[in-house]
């Protein structure tokens, strides 16, 4: 593109320039002949008149014309005292008379019109260049045609030199105009190579990269919204790259979290088949190998409910808090008895809408996590209230707390505290991101606030009614 | 035979672990966590550790780096090449992915346990005696003729003890992958086996499977 432009203004301007100088080497090549041309009828008229005056002086002297020619024209021919001025004298088309008369003149000039008017032309012969005028005398002398030549070399030899100038500075200037367009050109498109370049950065993968941002032009415009299309190109990127680490992340944890009990059910099994065993080794065997299935079934499940979750929607009913919250009672009656944990529920709201099965699924994950921070003797409170305008439910314990560094990552699915965690309590590490999922399709919100040691409170708040 | 530390916090995989390993007559300690792990290391000294890469408190690779003198396999989930080149470049004798097969559990202990010369060199059963390292047999003290392959076959039987061994597990084993013989040729050496060593029922058949040296020491 730079090329071609450099290329077509160049070409434009050759043509324009070159073009002006020839006009002007023309016009003034019309005009020198034009002077010369002028000046030989000019003199011609003079030296035609003052010739008719002699032949009429000499003619009433009764002296004959044709002898006296020579003498009579003799002072007209030093008259412009160079060298330039050649005159013949034809009687007829009989030479009378001709002073350095070098060149051949054509018949034409011999037979001028006879109505008085004069034949005026430029004639070139042997490299020089020559103004001719031809005219008859007046009447009586109307026999006699005079010629009148002027040597008009030096005229258009400076005109040639002048010609020649111009062209040799057009020349110049062409190449001064080049060297200043090419510079120009480079100037103009150092952007727009910068951007190519930005570009081919950013493709083979430094989305970081940025265009400098000058003044306030339309090139600067153009920077500024590459600048926002790289920026917006990299947030993008990063957000997939995120996603794809979060997805990885679960199919190894998937991956991880369904070794362990394969290995196990497998490893027991291959153990019953291959070793003598007594009574009690072959029952605490199956009992494993029967535990660690449930474990790969639940996971099974809450994986699926996760992967409904996500596809289905909800059905929206308006729900009794209150029943909920005794169902949950219930569920949970075991555990927390065997616990001794002392569990208050507070309502202070009768009705929030939503799917019963998912709102009650939530709940007790939450109370049951509760009661799995909390020690023996623990306390639980369960609270529905409108806070701020919104219907808020939060569960609080006085358990051992989560650890502020893991609080933000709890409710990823298959998360683990500690590499490894305590399984005694069961599941299968997707209870939270479960949670989080019911919370979201209810278009609520899931806060956790917790102290290490003191305990943890878990808010649900509904953004709508 | 050879003192063994499992540090697993799988109770399951522990338990399994120790089991498998009391069947060949290793002497079993399990612990559940880091912690107890590095305590009971500096306490006893043990052959071998069993060492799961994650477990609660301080992981797998903390324990190993804490006491390295003991031979070391790592057990674990992550079959991740750069978690194995992490073990092996650490140091560990051996790296055993779950799931594992039982066998290969045991090959792998027997195998450190002889390169850390920790592992018996003879095995004493009733009136026979198996002397690994000239690879001599003795049935009440006299020395038995045995060919090569049926020296191999009765080691591999006595390493794999109380566990039973199908007939091309034991091809596999004895004559290598590419024998293309027949399982009838693992019969006719277990009945020359058993005639020599007095081993009628020791070397026990296993129904619709295969062998199994039961010894229980």
């Amino acid at each position: 593109m730079k090329f071609r432009t450099f290329l077509t203004t160049l070409t434009l301007f050759l043509i324009a320039f070159n073009l002006g100088i020839l006009i002007i080497a023309v016009t003034t090549f019309k005009d020198t002949v034009n002077r010369a041309e002028e000046r030989s009828l000019n003199e011609h008229y003079f030296i035609a008149s003052a010739l008719i005056k002699d032949f009429h002086a000499v003619e009433s002297r009764g002296t004959d014309i044709d002898g006296s020619v020579g003498a009579l024209l003799q002072p007209y021919s030093y008259l412009s005292g160079d060298r330039k001025v050649k005159l013949a004298l034809y009687k007829g088309n009989q030479l009378v008379y001709s002073n350095r008369l070098e060149i051949s003149i054509q018949s034409h000039f011999l037979e001028p019109p006879k109505n008085g008017s004069r034949l005026a032309a430029i004639q070139h012969t042997d490299g020089r260049t020559y103004a001719i005028v031809s005219g008859q005398l007046p009447a009586p002398f109307d026999l006699y045609t005079m010629v009148y030549i002027y040597d008009t070399t030096d005229a258009v030899t400076a005109w040639k030199h002048m010609k020649n100038m111009l062209f040799f500075a057009g020349a110049i200037l062409s190449g001064l105009l080049a060297l200043g367009l090419l510079a120009l050109l480079n100037r103009i498109f150092k952007p727009l190579s910068q951007i190519s370049q930005t570009s081919r950065y950013i493709a083979a993968g430094a989305y970081e990269t940025r265009l400098p941002v000058f003044g306030h032009d339309e090139l600067a415009e153009v920077a500024q919204s590459f600048n926002h299309m790289t920026a917006e190109i990299q947030r993008q990127m990063t957000e997939l790259i995120a996603a794809a680490e979060k997805k990885q992340q679960f199919i190894d944890n998937f991956a991880h979290e369904l070794r362990t009990p394969l290995t196990a059910i497998y490893g027991y099994a291959e153990y019953m088949q291959k070793a003598a065993l007594t009574e009690d080794d072959r029952l605490s065997a199956i009992g494993y190998i029967m535990s660690e299935s449930k474990r790969m079934q639940t996971m099974a499940y809450q994986l699926l409910e996760l992967a409904n979750l996500n596809n289905d929607g909800i059905e929206w009913e308006t729900q009794n808090v209150s029943e909920l919250f005794q169902s949950v009672k219930q569920t949970l009656h075991n555990k927390i008895a065997e616990k001794e944990i002392r569990i208050e529920f507070l309502c202070e709201m009768d009705d929030i809408r939503g799917d019963a099965c998912l709102l009650q699924s939530l709940f007790v994950n939450l109370v049951d996590n509760a009661i799995k921070a909390c020690g023996m003797g623990g306390y639980i409170m369960v609270r529905a209230a409108i806070e701020e305008g919104r219907r808020t439910i939060s569960i609080q314990d006085n358990g051992r707390g989560i650890p502020p560094e893991i609080l933000g990552h709890i409710t990823e699915p298959f998360y683990r505290a500690e590499k490894s965690r305590n399984r005694k309590d069961g599941g299968a590490g997707l209870g939270l991101a479960i949670c989080k999922q019911i919370a979201l399709s209810h278009g609520a919100e899931l806060e956790f606030m917790s102290k290490p040691g003191e305990g943890t409170t878990v808010t649900i708040k509904f953004t709508t009614s | 035979m050879a003192a063994i530390l499992i540090v697993e916090d799988e109770e399951s995989i522990n338990e399994l672990v120790k089991r498998n390993l009391q069947l060949v007559g290793h002497q079993c300690t399990s612990v559940y966590d880091g912690l107890t792990a590095i305590a009971e290391i500096r306490a006893h000294s043990y052959d071998l550790i069993i060492l799961d890469i994650m477990l609660p408190e301080v992981d797998g690779f903390e324990v190993f780096n804490k006491v390295h003198e003991t031979p070391t396999i790592f057990l674990t989930a992550c079959s991740s090449l750069s978690d194995r080149i992490n073990g092996f470049s650490m140091g560990a004798d051996d790296y055993l992915t779950k799931p594992f097969e039982m066998l290969e559990l045991l090959a792998r202990v027997e195998a450190v346990l002889r390169r850390t010369q920790k592992s018996k060199s003879s095995f004493e059963a009733g009136a026979v005696r198996i002397d690994f390292d000239s690879h001599q047999v003795f049935y009440r003290g006299q020395l038995v003729e045995c060919t090569p392959k049926e020296y191999e076959l009765l080691e591999v039987l006595v390493n794999n003890r109380n566990i039973a061994l199908s007939r091309e597990r034991l091809l596999e084993l004895v004559w290598g992958y590419d024998y293309e013989g027949d399982t009838r040729t693992i019969d006719v050496h277990i009945q020359k086996l058993r005639k020599k060593l007095g081993w009628e029922n020791v070397i026990k058949t296993v129904y619709k499977l295969g062998y199994r040296l039961e010894s229980h020491l």
